[in-house]
This record gives structure tokens, sequence and C-alpha cells, in this order.
């Protein structure tokens, strides 16, 4: 066993690994992501995952429901550290599993990967309490530095693939060919909570009536303008594109995918900018940009999304940032999605989780192959008036809770979820 | 009563460190569970609600180190250095504690319509007051000269406050007119009881200013001996009245919470009632909330029953308002609201560049669950509130 599995094996247990080892680690870890450009291109299949903000225990969870490193293709988009309990072990382990399984694991850069941030937020108290002193934190800010701000997701199929054997056991009653499906919410016990038809050309799919987290029926809204309902619908198009991911969101200053790799992303997360945006960033029903209520980045609306995505020939964006109450929140006519993974936020907020698979394109249905910012890139599709163009990957959800509490093993002392009282 | 009556218990070394540790035992009414193990178990229960207002201290210092408050007694009241709470916790305990001066400050200020009108009278009666500093920042803002300012709460928490206090220049030195006396509420026991405390004015020790009165409130509607008002120190019946509930009713079983406020509605013509507290259980946030709680022994029997802003407005009403027909209103906003409507663009801009708040459906969701809500009867010494409810 290299030290790297061992410290893999005492990361899983959450248990802290030595800070000369952190030391090491991080230092590996910036050599490989050196070499990673600004925008990362990742080969579906891949599994798409939310903010974790140090929930350890329901990082834990997140790998039985999406399956294990390396048998999972996985990008985490983010906000690794702060608010929860363990982000030292969350972070540490991620970062282990990126050193170890390169090609298996891709990480960007959240908002919580600051220094500014963590010392409000936890990490850095966290790292002061279990090391005793701030290097540990130091030399993790120094990854934070490196890490990728965005990712594209390459050949994801038009089609889910086929659940395997142990998620048959409960068929939905919608029954539906795979190859029609375009977004399916599946449970944690495998049984599938709602399947969404691809809509055929002109035929406008109808929103469904049920909420996908049927099996909390009080958490169907969310926050007040946030809309969150949770549902989605099928694109009424069938040609595909790549998806991008990125933790907040798009940046008046960023009108192509190729202007975010001529950025110089190795600092601190500045306090405006277009680096900055892509962080902080949140899409709301406005139109155009507004400003943001987080004091950094800035509010998009649908017409900003769908410009985006068609001259960039991308059919989706993914990204993190905002509590979902239902783990996931398609906007824009499906060409954006919120991903959360952090269930019961905080320990407080009572939400369930997602991830978002993506399935490999096996059946010559491939996505459309990414072109970047090429003009002439559109093979004489013509764009319609609604700019809502390339369809979107088939998507499998997979909705979690948090991990049970007798497994949580929390701190020696109950949880301090902070109310007023 | 008359001032010479009053014994300075401050004076005498072992008055100052007596305890009431008498807690709910002293309830002689319904609903009393018997037996050692019982006990123990509510008193375990009493000391984690008691622990509430450590925590409310705790959040209160935090608020006012980074700048969303200015308090210079917060520190006074909490031990060790200061800790640091989450951005939306501060920013919580800013916009209740500022939706509480708003509405106190309009109780309490008078605009005089010529020069020999004198600034009326007005009593605030702050329930579960804790360790609470607005009489203390009142002082020092000068706002105390025609007010009177009444506090209840457990006995230990009222020895606390007393010795903390006595042993401060600034708590207690800061007005040279007032003097500090400490005295003896309940005549019935020759117990070493914790004694009531306060200020009064030093040249008429009977005019009392300010008053810590210890007890359970729980016991109050069933304790024969203080049916009358007077049983209280420096407690009026003939002036306009505010009563505050920061988070204390929300801990009493429902009818207790009830009867407590009924308790100075029958005594009090002239009233008001503020209350801060929890709402919205049923959501998953909510729900969370209860059993968060519930891990640290801390339950809201009322919470469960009024629910949204409307229940507790229905509350107020039920409460104070049927017993007059000459004017009144109940209102309720949640802290979300007061925090959206209540403050000046200026002032939100200032307090967001104290830390930043990144968690924005997390602060959204938060607030949504936590509403202030206030009511009165009568007109004259209600007329600011009339008119800040017609501002809205």
């Amino acid at each position: 066993m290299s030290d790297l599995d061992r410290a893999i094996a005492q990361l899983r247990a959450c248990r802290p690994i030595p800070e000369a080892q952190v030391r090491e680690l991080c230092h590996k870890a910036r050599e490989l992501l050196i070499e990673e450009g600004n925008v990362v291109t990742v080969k579906a299949p891949v599994t798409i995952c939310g903010d974790i903000h140090g929930q350890f225990h329901d990082l834990m969870e997140l790998f039985r429901v999406g399956g294990d490193v390396p048998d999972t293709n996985y990008l985490f988009m983010g906000d690794f550290v702060d608010r929860g309990f363990y982000s030292l072990e969350s972070f540490l382990l991620l970062l282990c599993l990126k050193v170890r399984y390169p090609d298996r694991m891709t990480l960007i850069r959240g908002n919580h990967e600051s220094r500014q941030i963590t010392t409000v937020y936890g990490f850095y108290d966290e790292c002061l309490r279990k090391y005793g002193s701030a290097n540990v934190w130091r030399y993790c800010c120094e990854v934070f530095d490196y890490l990728a701000l965005g990712a594209i997701v390459l050949g994801a199929s038009t089609a889910l693939e086929p659940r395997s054997a142990p998620y048959d056991r409960r068929r939905s009653t919608q029954e539906l060919d795979d190859s029609e499906v375009e977004i399916e919410v599946v449970e944690r016990d495998g049984s599938i909570n709602n399947r969404y038809p691809r809509a055929k050309p002109g035929v406008v799919a109808t929103p469904p009536q049920e909420s996908p987290a049927k099996s909390s029926p009080t958490a169907k809204t969310g926050p007040p303008g946030s809309a969150a309902s949770g549902w989605s619908r099928g694109t009424p198009t069938s040609t595909s594109g790549a998806v991008l991911c990125v933790h907040g969101g798009l940046s008046p200053l960023i009108d192509g995918i190729d202007k975010i790799r001529l950025l110089d992303r190795k600092q601190e997360v500045p306090h405006e900018g277009a680096m900055c945006d892509l962080l902080w960033s949140d899409p709301d029903e406005i139109d155009g940009w507004g400003l943001s209520p987080r004091g950094a980045g800035f509010l998009f609306g649908a017409n900003i999304v769908k410009v985006f995505n068609h001259s960039n020939n991308l059919s989706m964006i993914a990204r993190a940032h905002q509590l979902v109450m239902e783990g996931f929140k398609e906007m824009f006519e499906n060409n954006i999605v919120t991903v959360w993974s952090a269930p019961n936020y905080c320990y407080r907020c009572g939400n369930v989780a997602a991830i978002l698979e993506l399935a490999e394109d096996g059946l010559g249905e491939s996505a459309h192959p990414r072109t970047n910012g090429d003009i002439n890139r559109s093979n004489g599709i013509v764009l319609r008036e609604d700019k809502t163009l390339l369809a979107g990957p088939a998507r499998r959800y997979r909705v979690f809770q948090a991990a049970p509490q007798d497994s949580r093993g929390m701190p020696a002392k109950k949880p301090m979820v902070e109310y007023f009282l | 009563m008359s001032a010479p009556q009053i014994p300075n218990l401050l004076l005498s070394p072992a008055g100052g460190r007596s305890r009431g540790g008498r807690g709910p035992g002293r309830g002689r009414g319904r609903g009393r569970i018997s037996g050692r193990a019982n006990a123990a178990a509510i008193q375990s229960k009493d000391l984690d609600i008691q622990s509430t207002d450590t925590d409310a201290a705790v959040s209160r210092l935090s608020a006012v180190s980074l700048g969303y408050l200015d308090d210079p007694f917060a520190s006074l009241f909490v031990n060790g250095p200061s800790t640091r709470r989450q951005p939306i916790i501060n920013r919580g305990t800013y916009a209740r504690t500022t939706a509480l001066d708003i509405l106190i400050n309009a109780f309490l200020s008078h605009e005089p319509l010529s020069t020999d009108d004198i600034t009326p009278t007005r009593q605030i009666i702050s329930l579960g007051a804790g360790t609470d500093t607005r009489y203390f920042r009142l002082r020092a803002k000068n706002m105390h000269h025609n007010l009177i300012y009444h506090e209840f709460d457990f006995p230990s928490v009222c020895a606390t406050k007393r010795q903390i206090t006595s042993g401060s220049r600034s708590l207690s030195m800061q007005d040279d007119s007032m003097e500090l006396f400490a005295w003896q509420e309940n005549k019935t026991t020759e117990e070493d009881q914790e004694p009531a405390w306060g200020f009064a004015r030093r040249e008429d020790s009977s005019d009392i200013r300010y008053c810590c009165h210890p007890l359970d409130l729980r016991s109050l509607p069933y304790t024969p001996p203080m049916s009358l008002l007077d049983y209280f120190t420096g407690v009026r019946s003939d002036i306009p009245t505010l009563i505050i509930s920061e988070c204390c009713l929300c801990y009493l079983e429902v009818e207790n919470a009830q009867e407590v406020v009924e308790w100075f509605a029958d005594r009090i013509e002239s009233l008001g009632i503020i209350l801060y507290e929890p709402i919205g259980v049923d959501d998953p946030f909510g729900q969370m909330m209860v059993s968060n709680l519930a891990a640290r022994n801390i339950t809201m029997p009322t919470v469960k029953v009024y629910k949204t802003l409307d229940d507790q407005k229905r509350r107020l009403s039920d409460l104070i308002i049927h017993t007059t027909d000459d004017g009144g209103a109940q209102e309720a906003e949640t802290v979300g609201n007061i925090w959206e409507k209540w403050i000046s663009p200026q002032e939100k801009e200032r307090v967001d560049n104290l830390e930043g708040l990144d968690e924005v459906e997390e602060w959204q969701m938060l607030a949504r669950h936590y509403a202030v809500v206030w009511g009165w009867r009568g007109k004259s010494g209600w007329e600011n509130w009339e008119a800040l409810k017609e501002n809205q």
C-alpha cells in the first residue's frame, strides 16, 4: 500500500493526516493542477457534483450513491470547504483522490476556495483547531490558487445509460424507452422518482405536476426569489452540445469560453472582474445583468444564458453555488442547472442533495463536439428566435438525503447549529 | 412602598452572593409534576433554557465586535473573548435588535407640542430579559428619564446580572442621580432569597427607574401572593406599558404563556407587546430547527401553535385587544422583511460590507423563520405605533 493509499484510507475514516503529509500532498496536487488549463476538458461519462462544504459524512453518502472512485468519473464544482465540521478531511480526501486518479477526478474552484472567505466561514479555524497552526490552511490555500475555473464536458449522450440491475427493481409507472428519456430523477433506493421525455420538435412539453422531491412533500418550494421548484422538462430540439461547468455562473466580461482560458487564475479570488464573477454569479429571473445581493459577481437572466450557450455551442451550463431544496434546479428552458450536493446544508436547512450523471455517447448520438467560439460552428443549424437550440444531454439526477445521524459520528459535543435564542 | 423600608442588600457582602436557586419548584399551580427524577429532569431543562440567554449574549457580542451593532455593555455580560458567529447569525441579530430599537424608540419618543408639554412617563416590562443590555443602552442615550424599566427572569439569572452590574462602574455609576438598591420582594419566607434589585433616584429612593425581579415567570399566574401588581417593586398600572418577550414566552407551555400575558393585561390598561420568536416550523427548515434544538433539550411549545404571522397576530388580538375597543392593532413581520424594508439602503450597504454575506439563500430561509410581532390597545401612548403602521 502506497503512502497515498494509506492517506486515502485514513481520510475515508475521517481522520486527518499529519501536517508533513498534507504538505507533500498539496505540493503534488499543485504540480498536477498547474498543468491543467483554466477550463478542463472532461469526457463523459461523468458525474457532476455541487457544493460539499465540509459535510464529510454526506460526501461519503454521495460516493455510495454515485459510485466509488475510480469506478465513477467525478467532477466537483467547488465549495469543498467551510460551514461543515469536516472541511479539512473532505478537501484532503478529494485532493488525494485527484492525485491518485487524476483523470477520474476533476476539481474546479468555488468561491469558498479563497483565503478571505475561509477565514470567515470556518475552514481557517478548523485547521487551526486540528493542527494548532495555520500551516495546513496555507498549504490548502496555495492549492486553491491552482484549481481550474471551469470544465467542459464532451461526448455526453442524448440517451440515458441503462441503469444497472439494482436500479431496475421498481420501474416507474411512466414506461418510456430509455432513448426517449431526457431527464430521470432517481431516489437513494434506486427507485425512479420521475422521468421526463425529450420533447419532439414543435411540441411544447408540459411541466410535470409532481415535484421530484416526492419523498418529502413539504420540500416542494424553495426560497422566494429562487423560484426553486425542482422540475425540469425536455428540451424541444434534437441537436446536442457540450456542457460548461462552473461554480457560480457567467460574467459580463466573458462572452466566450476562450476568454476564460486567457485569465491568469493563479491567485487569490479577486473582489471583482471575470474570475470573481465566474465563481460568484447567480442566474435569476431578470433581463440582462443585475447586481448580486452577495456583494460579488452578478445576477444574469435567461437571455444572457441562451446567447452564451448558443455562441459557444453549449447545450447547457451546470453550476452549483446556490442552495436548492430539491438538490437540483433547471432554469431558462433547461439552459442552466444548479446542482447542490450538501444535504441538510449546515445541518440546518432540511434540503435534499443531488448529483448529475451524464452518460457516455455509446450509440453514435454524440453530443455536439465543442468548437468554443468558432463563428462558423453551427453546421447549418438555424438559430431559432428563442435561441434555445442545442438539446441537452440525457440527465440522470440522483437525489439523496443527509447521512443517517448514527453514522455521522459528530464531534464529541453535540453539533451546535446556531439559531436565534 | 416608602423608601426607608428598602434595605440596601448590596451593602452586605452576604446578600450580594445570595441565590434564589429554587427554580420551578416555586410553582404551586396546576400541571406540576412531582417526583425527584422528574424534578431533576425539569431542572436540567431549565438550565438548558437559561443557557439560551448565554447564547444570545454571545451572539450580541459577536455582532457588536464586528461592528453590526453599537453596544458598549455587551462585553460585560460575556465571559472570555468574543466568539465569532456566522455572518447570517450576525445579520439576524442586527435586524432583530434594530427592529426592536425602532419600535421601542417610537414608543418612548415624544414630540412636545409646546414648551410646557412635558414628556409623559412610559413603562417597559421585559420578560426573560436575561443579560439584555437594552436598559443600559437607553440610559447611555439619555432616553431613561421618563422611563420605568422592569425585567423578569429566573432568580439565578437576576443574581448574575446584579453581580455584574454592581461590579462595573459603567453599569452602576453611569447616572449620578441614580443609585442601586436591592430589596426582598418575597416577604412570605425567611429564607435567603434573591432580592429584586435595580436603580432608584438618589433624591427619592421610592422612585424606581429600573428593577430586575427574580421570578420563575411560569409561576406568576398561580401564586396568590403575587396577585397584586404592587407585589412587584415599582411596577405601575397607570401608564402606557410595553411588554417585551424576545424568545422568552416561546419556551413556556402554550397555556402558561397565555396566562402570563393575561396576568399583565388584566392589571394594566394601556398595554402594548412585542414578541420575537420562530415561526414556520412545519417546513423542512423548521422541522430541522425543532429537532436540532430538541437535541439541546430546548423545546418551544408555542411555535407549534403559532406558525404564521397571521397566527401570531390573532394570538395578540386574543390576548390583549378583546378587553377594549378604543383603538389598537396587531402587526407582524418576518426578520427577512424587516431587513428588506426597515433598514435604509445606506445602512444595508454598511452592514453588508462588514463581512460580506455569501449565504444569501440560507439567510432568506433563516430570516423567514423568525418574526417580530407587536400589538397594542388604547390610543394615548401608542400614537407613534399608529403612525408607523400608516407609514408602511
